[in-house]
C-alpha cells in the first residue's frame, strides 16, 4: 500500500504539492512501524528520581501511585534544525522519458521534505536556480511557511541552462545558519566542478545532500534505431546509434555518477542517486538519517 | 533496338514517386529532445550503415521493378542483323479471287491464267502455293516447287457466288507464313473490288516478310445495276394475291429508265418501268403476285442487260398452300377445348390452318404424318399404335402441342412423350386465388406477340418433370406452365394446364389468340423459313447432332448435295451458289429456298491506289522499295523477359520490404 502511494506514477495523478506531501510522507512513516511522531522533541526518553527544584508537572504521578516514588519523565531534547533546499529549474531537467519529468519528481521530493521539516518544528527555506538564482524563500518556521513554499515549488518555471558556480556564490550569502543543504538537481556538469561549488557550504558547518535526479532513460537509454536527439538546454542536435548509447554512453554516465558519488564522500557531502521511474522513499530515508544525525 | 508502344516511355516518370516517398521518409524523423548531451557523440555505427545500405537497395529494386515494367509494357526489341529467312527461299503465293465479282466478263479465267503464267515463271528451287478466296479462304494444295501441281491447283479453281474478304486472305497468309517460317511473296489477283477491304485496315496488316504483288484483272469501275433486293411474301394462300417490292440499284451508273420484270416459274406476270437515278436506288412494286398450288420459283429481273447480268435478277421462292391441317385430340367429355383453339386458330388474321377434331378412339387409320403438328389436349391415353406413330412423326421432325389436365395427372404421366406429371398446383375460383403468369420468355414465337398473357388466371397447374425442357413461362409460384421439349428432329410444346377455361381463364383473354397462332405457325415450322438467303449463309437442317430422319438437299443444279450418312446426321448446310435450294424432309414437309449473292460485290469500284500502297507497306519485307533480295531481319522481341525480371524484382522487393516492416514493427513496438 506505501509503495503504491509512493509510486511517482500515482503522485503524478494526484493535483496539490501538498497532498502529494502528505501522501508521500505518511505512506513513507506507515512503512517504518513507526508512530509518525517519530523523532519529534516530545518523545518519551527516560525516568530520573526526583531532585528539589523540578517542575512538579513533569512527576509520572501514575508511577507515584504505585511506588509512591517521585520519578520525572525524560524526553528527547528539542533540537531544531534548518533546511535550505536548491532546485535546479534548468532545461533539462524538464526532461522526462515517462508521465514524470525531472522536475515534477524534484517538486513531489522537495514537498515531501518540506511537508516533514514542518512536522518537525524545522524552519525550512528554498532557493530555485538555473544559470542565476530564479526564486529564494528564507528559511522559518513561522505558520505559513509551508504554503508559501509549495507555493513557490508549484510556480518553479524552467529556465535556460545549468550553472553552479555563479547561483552558488551568489546564495552563500542568504545561509547565515548552518543547517542542511538538500541541492536536488541532474548535475550536468563535470563532478569536480560541481563539488568545488559545494565544498565551501559544508565548510560552515552545513550538511549537505545531493539528490541526483535521472530519469531512467537517461541511467539506461534504450533506442532501437538511429535518432537524432537535440540537447534541450543548447538545442545542439546529434545524430546516435543504438550501438552507442548501448555501450559508450551507459559507460559514460555510470562513470559520472560514480565519479559524483566517490567525490561527495571524499568531501563528507551525502550523495543520492534519484531514479524519478522509482518512488521516493529512498530519498527521505536518506534525509531522515541525516537529520536524526544532527540532533 | 526499338519500341513498339514508345509513348509508353513516358510512364518512367513513375520513378519520380518512389524516389520522394524514400527521401521523404528520411526527413520525415523527427529529432527527439534530451535532456543532455554532454555523454553523446556523433558516430555513424555499422548498423546504421547497413541500414541505410538495405534502404538504398529497397529504392533501388523499387526503381529497377518500375523500369522494367515501364520497358516491357513499351514493347522493346532488337533487330538483329541475321535474317529470319533468307529471300531465296521466299515461298511464292497466288491468290486468285473467285467471288461472285469475278464473273463478270471473264475476269476469273484472266485471274487463272495470269496465276498460272506466274507460276509456271518460279524457278525449280522455288516453292509456290495456290490460294483461292471469296466466302471462306480456300488452299488449294501444299507448297510445292511442282509446276504441274500448281498448275492443276489454279485449275481446280471455281467460281463461287460468295462474296470475297481481303480481311480473310490476310488472316490466311499470315496462317501460311507461320506454318512456312519463311517469307511470303504474294500475288493477288483479283478485281480489287473497294466493298472487299474489311471495316479497319489494321487487319489488312501483312505478315513480317511478305511482299505483296497486285494483280488487277479490272481496271476502273464498271457502271453496274442491280436488284439489290426483293420483299415478297414466303407463303399464299388460296386466292391470295401477293405484294412484292424490290429495290434497284446503280453503282457507278448515269440516270436510266429501267424496265422490271416479276417472273414466276419462268414466265413473266408483270412488268414496270422505273427511273434509277445516278448512282442511286428505286423501288418498284408489283401488287398482283399469284403462284399455283406448291413451291413457286420467282424472281425480279430488270430487262436492260448491262456489263454483269449475274446480278440483274433476284431470286425468291413462294408458296401456294391449302390451309394446313392441325390434329386435334382431345377427350369425348372435353368438349370446351376444341372449340376455343379452333376460334382462336381461325381468328388470326394470318391463319393458314385448320383444325381436325378427334377423340382417342377416333384415331384408327388417321395417318398423323399429314398433319401439320398434333394437339394432345388433356389427354388420358391414346391408342398404343397412334401412340407409337405420333413419336415416329416428331422425331423425323414432326412437332405437338400437349396440355396437361387432371384426366392427364390421373396416369401421372403425358401419352405419348412420357413427361411425368408430379404435382397438381391448384387454386379455388371461390376465393378468389389464382396465380398468374410471372415470367414469359419473350424471345420465344409462341409468347412475341402474346401481350404478356395479362390479365390471365391459372387456377390449376400441373409440375412436369422434363428436366431438358426449355422454360418458357412460370405462373407466380414459379411453377413453370409453358415448355418446349426437344424429341428427335421434332419438337413438342408443353402447356401444363389445359384449354377448356376450367383450369385457367387463358381462352377468354384476348393474348390467347396471338399466343395460339404463333404456337401453331412455330410448331408447323413457318416461322423458321427464312425463304430468301444469301450466298454462304448457313441452312440449319436440325438442332441436334446423331442420327435422326433423313433430311435430303438438292443444290440449284438439282444435285444431292448431302451423302447418306450426312443426311442422317448433318445439322446444317452452307449455301454456297447462288439458285435454288429444295429441301426435303422425312416428315413429308418440303422447303423451296431462294439463295442469292451479296450484292455488295455489285459494287465494282476498285480500291484507290494510295490504299493499295499503304497495303503493300504493311509488310516487313517492304515489297514496294523494289528490294528483290533484301532480308529481312525479324526483331526480336523481349518485353516478356523484362516482363520476368520485373516479377524476380517485384519478389525480391516484396521480401526486403517485408524485412523493412518487421524492423519497424520491432522498433514501433
Amino acid at each position: 500500500m506505501s509503495q503504491r502511494l509512493l509510486d511517482p506514477q500515482i503522485l503524478a495523478g494526484i493535483s496539490g504539492l501538498e497532498l502529494v506531501a502528505k501522501t508521500v510522507v505518511d505512506g513513507f512513516i506507515a512503512g517504518l512501524h513507526r508512530s509518525p511522531d517519530f523523532g519529534f522533541s516530545q518523545e518519551f526518553a527516560e525516568y530520573r528520581a526526583y531532585n528539589e527544584g523540578d517542575d512538579l508537572r513533569h512527576v509520572d504521578w501514575n508511577v507515584f501511585a504505585r511506588t509512591e516514588r517521585c520519578y520525572l519523565k525524560r524526553y528527547r531534547g528539542e533540537t531544531n534544525t534548518r533546511l535550505n533546499l536548491l532546485i535546479d529549474a534548468s532545461a533539462s531537467m524538464g526532461y522526462g522519458s515517462h508521465k514524470l519529468r525531472k522536475i515534477d519528481y524534484a517538486r513531489f521530493l522537495a514537498a515531501s521534505l518540506f511537508y516533514m521539516a514542518h512536522h518537525q518544528r524545522d524552519a525550512a527555506g528554498l532557493i530555485v536556480f538555473d544559470d542565476e538564482v530564479r526564486n529564494h524563500l528564507a528559511p522559518s518556521s513561522r505558520h505559513g511557511q509551508l504554503l508559501r513554499l509549495l507555493h513557490a515549488l508549484e510556480r518553479i518555471e524552467l529556465g535556460v541552462r545549468t550553472n553552479f558556480e555563479k547561483p552558488f556564490i551568489h546564495f552563500q550569502q542568504y545561509l547565515f545558519r548552518p543547517g542542511i543543504v538538500a541541492v536536488i538537481s541532474d548535475f550536468y556538469e563535470k563532478p569536480e566542478r560541481i563539488l568545488r561549488t559545494m565544498e565551501p557550504l559544508r565548510f560552515r558547518g552545513n550538511e549537505l545532500i545531493l539528490f541526483h535526479v535521472l530519469d531512467p532513460m537517461e541511467i539506461a537509454p534504450v533506442f532501437r534505431k538511429p535518432v537524432r536527439l537535440v540537447d534541450m538546454e543548447s538545442e545542439e542536435s546529434l545524430d546516435v546509434s543504438p550501438e552507442y548509447v548501448q555501450g559508450e554512453y551507459r559507460a559514460k554516465i555510470g562513470a559520472h555518477i560514480e565519479e559524483l558519488r566517490s567525490g561527495a564522500a571524499r568531501s563528507g557531502l551525502e550523495y543520492c542517486l534519484v531514479d524519478t521511474s522509482r518512488p521516493l522513499d529512498m530519498a527521505l530515508r536518506e534525509f531522515l538519517v541525516l537529520r536524526e544525525g544532527r540532533m | 533496338m526499338g519500341f513498339t508502344a514508345p509513348w509508353l516511355l513516358a510512364g518512367l516518370a513513375a520513378l519520380s514517386l518512389p524516389l520522394w516517398l524514400h527521401l521523404l521518409k528520411r526527413h520525415k524523423t523527427p529529432p527527439e529532445p534530451f535532456s543532455s548531451l554532454m555523454f553523446f557523440e556523433q558516430r555513424e555505427q555499422s548498423s546504421v550503415r547497413q541500414h541505410r545500405l538495405d534502404f538504398l537497395l529497397l529504392l533501388s529494386l523499387r526503381l529497377l521493378l518500375l523500369v522494367l515494367l515501364v520497358l516491357a509494357f513499351a514493347g522493346p526489341y532488337w533487330k538483329s542483323g541475321a535474317p529470319l529467312a533468307r529471300t531465296e527461299r521466299k515461298l511464292t503465293v497466288a491468290a486468285i479471287d473467285n467471288s461472285f465479282s469475278m464473273r463478270q466478263g471473264g475476269r476469273l479465267e484472266q485471274a487463272k491464267r495470269e496465276a498460272a503464267a506466274l507460276l509456271s515463271r518460279l524457278g525449280p528451287e522455288s516453292q509456290g502455293q495456290v490460294v483461292a478466296f471469296a466466302g471462306q479462304v480456300q488452299l488449294m494444295g501444299e507448297p510445292t516447287s511442282d509446276a504441274t501441281a500448281l498448275r492443276a491447283a489454279v485449275q481446280a479453281i471455281r467460281q463461287e457466288d460468295t462474296r470475297g474478304s481481303f480481311g480473310d486472305l490476310v488472316r490466311a497468309l499470315r496462317s501460311i507464313a507461320q506454318s512456312a517460317r519463311t517469307g511470303l511473296d504474294v500475288h493477288v489477283f483479283s478485281d480489287f473490288q473497294k466493298t472487299a477491304m474489311p471495316a479497319g485496315f489494321a487487319e489488312l496488316s501483312l505478315p513480317p516478310g511478305a511482299v505483296l504483288t497486285p494483280h488487277p484483272v479490272a481496271e476502273g469501275r464498271l457502271p453496274n445495276w442491280a436488284v439489290e433486293s426483293v420483299s415478297a411474301p414466303h407463303r399464299l394462300e388460296q386466292n391470295q394475291k401477293g405484294r412484292v417490292q424490290a429495290v434497284i440499284a446503280g453503282y457507278g451508273t448515269p440516270e436510266a429508265e429501267l424496265k422490271v420484270s416479276l417472273l414466276v416459274r419462268g414466265a413473266a406476270v408483270e412488268s414496270k418501268s422505273v427511273r434509277v437515278p445516278e448512282s442511286g436506288r428505286a423501288s418498284v412494286e408489283f401488287s398482283s403476285l399469284t403462284v399455283p398450288h406448291g413451291w413457286s420459283r420467282a424472281e425480279v429481273r430488270i430487262e436492260k442487260r448491262d456489263e454483269f447480268p449475274e446480278d440483274d435478277r433476284f431470286l425468291f421462292a413462294v408458296e401456294h398452300s391449302d390451309p394446313m391441317p392441325v390434329l386435334f385430340i382431345h377427350e369425348p367429355r372435353d368438349t370446351r377445348s376444341p372449340i376455343y383453339f379452333r376460334t382462336a386458330l381461325d381468328a388470326a388474321t394470318q391463319s393458314a390452318f385448320t383444325v381436325q377434331a378427334a377423340t382417342p378412339i377416333q384415331l384408327g387409320g388417321v395417318e398423323v404424318g399429314r398433319y401439320a403438328f398434333v394437339v394432345l389436349s388433356n389427354v388420358v391415353s391414346l391408342p398404343p399404335d397412334f401412340e407409337q406413330k405420333l413419336r415416329d412423326y416428331v422425331e423425323k421432325g414432326g412437332a405437338a402441342l400437349v396440355a396437361v389436365g387432371a384426366a392427364s395427372a390421373v396416369r401421372g404421366k403425358t401419352p405419348a412423350f412420357g413427361v411425368a406429371v408430379t404435382e397438381s398446383r391448384y387454386a379455388g375460383r371461390e376465393g378468389e386465388r389464382f396465380q398468374a403468369a410471372e415470367w414469359l420468355d419473350q424471345t420465344h414465337p409462341s409468347i412475341r406477340r402474346a401481350n404478356r398473357w395479362e390479365g390471365v388466371r391459372f387456377y390449376q397447374v400441373f409440375r412436369l418433370e422434363a428436366p431438358e425442357a426449355r422454360v418458357l413461362a412460370r405462373v407466380t409460384d414459379q411453377t413453370p406452365v409453358l415448355m418446349e421439349k426437344a424429341e428427335g428432329d421434332g419438337k413438342v410444346i408443353l402447356f401444363a394446364s389445359t384449354f377448356d377455361n376450367i383450369a385457367n381463364d387463358f381462352p377468354l383473354h384476348a393474348s390467347f389468340v396471338p399466343f395460339v397462332e404463333q404456337t401453331a405457325r412455330y410448331l408447323a415450322g413457318l416461322e423458321e423459313s427464312a425463304g430468301v438467303l444469301t450466298a454462304g449463309a448457313y441452312y440449319e437442317l436440325r438442332r441436334t447432332g446423331g442420327k435422326g430422319a433423313s433430311v435430303e438437299v438438292l443444290d440449284p443444279g438439282g444435285r444431292r448435295m448431302l451423302d447418306l450418312r450426312q443426311a442422317a446426321t448433318a445439322t446444317g448446310v452452307t449455301l454456297a451458289q447462288e439458285g435454288f435450294y429444295e429441301v426435303r424432309r422425312a416428315s413429308g414437309r418440303n422447303e423451296l429456298l431462294a439463295v442469292n449473292a451479296d450484292r455488295r460485290e455489285s459494287d465494282f469500284e476498285p480500291i484507290p491506289q494510295e490504299t493499295l500502297a499503304l497495303w503493300r507497306n504493311t509488310g516487313e519485307g517492304e515489297a514496294a522499295a523494289g528490294q528483290s533480295a533484301g532480308a529481312a531481319p525479324k526483331p526480336f522481341e523481349f518485353g516478356w523477359h523484362l516482363l520476368l525480371l520485373a516479377f524476380v524484382a517485384a519478389l525480391a522487393e516484396s521480401i526486403l520490404s517485408g524485412r523493412h516492416l518487421s524492423l519497424r514493427k520491432k522498433e514501433a513496438a
